[in-house]
């Protein structure tokens, strides 16, 4: 990649840090620059992001599920037109207990993202008192969009496929048995077939 | 003496906007008091479905997820995974990109037109934006092989060169569209029933605009001149010239005005990228798609879409398919939280006329 | 607010448009031609196809299935089944037409298709539409998504492998291997070629993934001898890997070499196959010969509970491998190692005694239920000229015996190499180590040549000259019987009416003169069943001198096995093991038959 200018990114690091001692500041790129936060300190963050730093644009909200270590991570993209950085402000939750606050005072749209990833990941915001039905519709299982919902078994079990492509045959398989050929069972699921 | 509150269920299927939602009104006269954004008929979970597909198998996905302007998704995403990965992107294939992100621009404002035209009313308009708009889409047949999906884009660059004596066409077909513009002028922007239902309507708070995650068009019809083409140039807009068209006013009025400006520049941008479009390669081959463990890493990248920021959040495990991709759809904002807010004091006839003129595409808050 | 005339009266500018042509819809109606690149339904050309499945496991939209087809013949390199297309799910992405490796498939212009029937959107692609070959519209010709170019091994220059016997290959660092192994696409076809059917794809895949343990552990489930074959292995494999129609193949062979060789001792190995071993049944099996065969035949016996025994006649195991293939090809220390391995989870081996000399076949048979016999073939055919006897005239795989047991001859420093196959070209090779100009004669054209393509071109880089049809006539002596010289004629090649290859005849009077200090002979073996009683000679059906075995490698006498060299026509390394490896499932078949 070409060297960058990333002056202003650096400024942008040095004040975040200052403020922030336990801040993990870090910049990714030009105009990206990404900061990791223990939990309680989000809300103080954007709102000294939003109002000394001119982070005013909340371009996204989203949320990773990290299944393996029970944790949700929260990145909250914000933008300043001022300064034309983006920030990526992230943070773990317990993925058991997925509560957060809102954010919904400091950007009034928030409340839809939040909308989403309570009914999506099953997250609980505080504050935010329209985490009513969104997108889905009577939805009662595991959120779906937690890593643990499986997609195939749910269309499986909801929808029924049309007849007529039962005798489809797995190539790995059929040349196995051409072969005679044993595969242990360690190494199945080193088949690529397996993707599917 | 205070009228009654009745409640009018609007939609989903409505022409408002491309797709199906529903906007929950409740109404005392013909004056809207609270409006409620219902989605839901269009989700797929397409963010779902890429988490079991490899990133390569994700890209005839991410176009469905807008019909009018399918091609940003595509170009998102490639960014992001480019970025993820470090991989370096041929000229030629920046250039072609942008050639199509404006060819799908100006495709998107034809059919824009002729929802704006058909929610007051003029359907003479429809008639026409939408065939001319068809040769855009003929052009991209041509390009593509598709003419709505064009699943073209894609990590490493684009699928497959240009076809001979295909950039000539593309500026015949210009040249034609230009000479159109003048014609929509007076069919449609110069009506007067038109400029009668879009002046003072639909006002967005221009203080609150940016704080409320207006952009695109709207944003600049509020007179800011916030474009991510000039802000965080992606691809080649760096080395393009243009202008950013804003207009004062915050209505449905200036929104049009903007948009109707902007078509002049992407057909000069579009004479530009075909002027210096550089020879050479225009893929850089990734691994096989089967095989390919992409870095670990995040990336938000974003475009700017006929409806204003376009981003896509990707984050990779390093493994053979996305951790997640999050898509950042401008409706998302405007179809939800902005539309509830501005539609009330509107007229009843009003609702679908102002859903137009922010351009709300559901399938982008739902996905 | 003041009247708009301007806006009421512009809009009805639109009524001059009621004069124009109408710009979308034709009259008389035109059926629109799709663009050149239209993605419409696909075709497949059925005989290009090889069944792979990529087009079915890359589709997204899961639209694809691969199912049998009626009356389809194909031979290996072929999975014998073809796709399906669901058009009631399919997208038109043409995924699968981008990274179909023989590129058979592609999209068509057509797209109109209308039934009322919803059962009826299945296709099957170049079978349903034949005539779409000539509507062909997407397809991947240079444009694929796959990458048809291999790594590139990096190897010793030519000059610089002249000087010692250092291994030439150098093998692929990790990244290399990562990058070769992710350009598989898992279909398995390749393992029909293996005799074995090693686990191709899932070893790949696991190196792919980084995992290269569990490579070595899945190498293992059906050779022992991994690391031999991932540097010698005569791999037809790579032969009908899906790339080769359209590029290179897998490097199938290098990547087993990466993987194994990441494994430093046996004890690494015996930690990462962890084999189970069962515990003794009481059974026991002699195995005559260490080579390839023999040694892998003992291992799984062992692993099986079985007490094995192998009565080798030399000193060291391996057979051919160890004795024949120089060590600039597969070194000592990398042979001890897997032997070592072998050795350490039970396989017994008696070194230096030779069935049939040092121990009478009878004593073994009363000793064991079932015997194996791999004892290769190790007598050179004579090349059937004068002067063959002379001193400085030899047989190649002696010659290399003997080098490979590190014992000097002089070959003074010209050497002359008579053969095409692989033993000729190492005879020839290792003559260029020990300092000599060699010729190779050869009767036939260069492309004749069994030799290994890889194995030539190394020769020729290291200086061998290789002179083709060629046919030695005499080796002239001096006055002590010591070569001097080798007469020899060219020939041209005459066709064959009956359509087999051409046959090489000698040019009248075309007659040479080569002086040269050293005649190795190389034109083939045969095996030597001298050890063998004459009742059990009278029973064993030999034919063209391999013994006559079926699917258990079991021969006509029921409790005799046979494999290697002396039973199967490849001659090479994996044939043997797989020989092995099959004999003792007929073994275990036929003793524990006789249990019950
Ligand atoms: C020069 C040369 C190069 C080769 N290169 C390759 C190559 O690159 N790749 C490849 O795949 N193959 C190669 N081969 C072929 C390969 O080595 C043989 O096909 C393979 O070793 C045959 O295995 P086998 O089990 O039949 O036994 P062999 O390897 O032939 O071994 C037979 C064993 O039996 C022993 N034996 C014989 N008679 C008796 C007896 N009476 N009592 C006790 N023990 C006995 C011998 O001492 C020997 O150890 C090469 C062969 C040669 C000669
Ligand atoms: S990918 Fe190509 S060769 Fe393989 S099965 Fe499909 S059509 Fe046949
Ligand atoms: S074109 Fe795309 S959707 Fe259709 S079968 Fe091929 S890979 Fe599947």
């Amino acid at each position: 990649m070409k060297t960058q200018n990333i002056n202003i990114e650096k400024e942008i690091a040095t004040e975040i840090q200052n403020t922030f001692h336990t801040a993990e500041v870090n910049i990714k790129r030009n105009k990206r620059i990404e900061v990791k936060l223990r939990n309680d300190l989000i809300p103080p963050f954007l709102s000294y992001a939003k109002n000394y730093l001119t982070f005013n644009h909340l371009a996204h909200f989203s949320c990773v599920d990290w299944i393996e270590q029970n944790e949700f991570e929260l990145v909250y993209i914000i933008y300043s037109y001022e300064k034309g950085v983006i920030v990526l402000a992230k943070t773990r939750i317990d993925r058991e207990k997925a509560e957060f606050v809102t954010t919904r005072h400091l950007w009034y749209q928030a409340e839809t993202y939040e909308r989403e990833l309570h009914e999506m990941f099953g997250i609980n915001f505080k504050g935010n008192d329209r985490l009513n039905e969104f997108i889905l519709e009577d939805w009662e299982g595991i959120p779906p969009y937690r890593r643990d919902f499986d997609t195939v078994k749910y269309a499986t079990d909801n929808f029924y496929t049309r007849p007529g492509r039962e005798d489809a045959k797995d190539v790995r398989e059929n040349v196995t048995k051409i072969n005679k050929e044993e595969i242990p069972e360690f190494a199945k699921e080193y088949s690529v077939r397996s993707l599917k | 003496m205070r009228e009654k509150e009745t409640t009018l269920y609007l939609g989903p299927q409505h022409p408002g906007v491309t797709g199906n939602m529903m906007v929950k009104l409740k109404v005392a006269g013909d004056t809207v008091v609270k409006a409620e954004t219902h989605v839901g008929y269009l989700h797929r979970a397409f963010e779902k479905l890429m988490e079991q597909r490899t990133w390569m198998q994700s890209f005839p996905i991410v176009c469905r997820i807008c019909v009018p302007e399918p091609d940003p998704n595509e170009e998102n995403l490639a960014r992001a995974i480019e970025e993820i990965e470090g991989r370096e992107v041929p000229e030629r294939a920046k250039y072609i990109r942008v050639m199509i992100l404006e060819l799908s621009r100006l495709a998107a404002y034809m059919l824009w037109m002729g929802g704006q035209a058909g929610t007051a009313g003029l359907y003479t308009v429809p008639q026409w934006s939408v065939g001319d708009r068809d040769y855009i889409i003929d052009l991209f047949e041509e390009l593509t092989g598709g003419r709505i999906y064009h699943m073209y884009i894609w990590a490493g660059g684009v699928r497959r060169d240009l076809p001979e004596g295909f950039a000539d066409k593309v500026l015949r077909t210009m040249d034609y569209l230009e000479s159109r513009l003048p014609e929509y002028d007076k069919l449609f922007f110069e009506n007067a029933i038109f400029q009668k239902r879009a002046k003072g309507v639909g006002i967005i708070d221009k203080d609150k605009a940016l704080e409320w995650g207006v952009v695109g068009p709207p944003l600049r019809g509020c007179g800011i001149k916030h474009d991510v083409r000039i802000d965080e140039p992606y691809e080649v807009y760096d080395k393009l010239d243009f202008v950013v068209p804003t207009h004062e006013g915050g209505d449905v009025w200036s929104r049009a005005m903007v948009r109707r400006q902007e078509m002049e520049q992407s057909i000069s941008i579009i004479r530009q990228v075909i002027d210096k479009m550089p020879a050479g390669e225009y893929y850089n081959k990734v691994p096989n798609p089967l095989n390919w463990y992409v870095p670990e890493g995040d990336a938000y990248v974003k475009t700017e879409s006929a409806r204003g920021e376009f981003g896509y959040y990707a984050v990779s495990d390093g493994g053979l398919k996305p951790r997640r991709v999050h898509v950042r759809g401008p409706a998302y904002v405007h179809g939800v939280s902005l539309l509830e807010k501005i539609l009330v004091g509107a007229n009843i006839s009003d609702v679908a006329f102002i859903m137009n003129s922010l351009g709300v595409c559901p399938p982008e808050i739902e996905r | 607010m003041a009247l708009n005339l301007k806006g009421i009266i512009s809009p009805y500018n639109a009524l001059k448009q009621a004069g124009r042509k109408p710009h979308t819809v034709q009259y008389p109606y035109k059926k629109k031609e799709a663009a050149d690149r239209y993605r419409g339904f696909h075709f497949n050309d059925i005989q290009e196809c090889i069944g792979c499945g990529t087009c079915s496991t890359i589709c997204q939209n899961h639209a694809i299935d691969m199912i049998e087809i009626e009356g389809l013949e194909v031979g290996p390199g072929d999975s014998g089944l073809r796709p399906r297309v669901d058009n009631g799910r399919c997208c038109w992405c043409a995924l699968c037409v981008d990274s179909c490796p023989t590129g058979s498939l592609s999209l068509t212009k057509d797209y109109l298709y209308v039934s009322e029937d919803p059962n009826s959107f299945l296709l099957i692609p170049g079978i349903d539409n034949p005539d779409g070959q000539n509507r062909k519209s997407w397809i991947s010709n240079g444009n694929s998504l796959l990458d048809y170019k291999r790594i590139p091994m990096r190897e010793l220059e030519g000059q610089e492998r002249v000087k010692s016997f250092a291994e030439v290959v150098l093998g692929y660092n990790e990244e290399e291997a990562r990058t070769e192994a992710a350009r598989c696409l898992g279909c398995g076809i390749c393992t029909e070629n293996c005799p074995v059917h090693m686990h191709i794809p899932e070893y790949i895949n696991a190196i792919a993934r980084g995992d290269d343990k569990m490579a070595v552990k899945i190498i293992y489930d059906n050779n022992p001898l991994g690391e031999t074959c991932g540097k010698v292995c005569t791999r037809r494999c790579e032969e009908i890997c899906a790339f080769t129609k359209r590029g290179e193949p897998i490097a199938i062979r290098w990547l087993k070499r990466y993987a194994t060789e990441t494994v430093e001792n046996e004890k690494m190995i015996e930690e990462i196959v962890n084999p189970t071993i069962l515990p003794p049944n009481g059974h026991s099996v002699a195995i005559i010969g260490a080579g390839p065969g023999g040694l892998t035949a003992a291992y799984y016996l062992a692993m099986r509970g079985f007490n094995v025994m192998v009565y080798e006649a030399k000193e060291h195991a391996g057979g051919m491998i160890m004795y024949g293939i120089p060590k600039y090809r597969l070194p000592l220390d990398s042979l001890d190692k897997q032997i070592e391995y072998l050795q350490s989870i039970g396989v017994e081996i008696k070194f230096n005694t030779k069935v049939g000399k040092d121990i009478s076949f009878d004593e073994i048979r009363q000793h064991h239920e079932a015997v194996y016999i791999g004892i290769g073939f190790e007598v050179p055919y004579k090349l059937g000229i004068t002067g063959e006897d002379a001193s400085g005239s030899i047989q190649a795989i002696n010659f290399l015996r003997e080098i490979n047991r590190e014992k000097h001859i002089e070959i003074g420093d010209k050497v002359v190499v008579i053969g095409g196959g692989n033993v000729a070209i190492d005879a020839a090779r290792v003559s260029r180590r020990l300092g000599a100009e060699v010729t190779i004669l050869y009767r036939r054209r260069v492309e004749d040549m069994p030799a290994d393509w890889e194995e030539i071109e190394g020769a020729e880089d290291e200086g061998v000259i290789i002179h083709p049809q060629a046919i030695p006539l005499e080796i002239i002596t001096d006055e002590n019987n010591k070569v001097k010289a080798i007469k020899y004629a060219n020939a041209e090649m005459i066709p064959d009416p009956k359509g087999g290859r051409p046959r090489p005849k000698i040019i009248e009077g075309d007659e040479h003169i080569l002086e040269v200090t050293t005649v190795i002979g190389a034109i083939g073996q045969e095996a030597d069943y001298s050890f063998l009683p004459d009742d059990i000679k009278e029973k064993l059906e030999i034919n063209r001198g391999r013994i006559v075995v079926n699917e258990d490698r079991q021969t006509s006498i029921p409790w005799l096995f046979a494999g290697g060299d002396i039973a199967n026509r490849r001659a090479d390394a994996i044939g043997a093991i797989a020989d092995g490896f099959n004999a003792v499932k007929g073994i275990e078949k036929f003793i524990l038959k006789e249990d019950k």
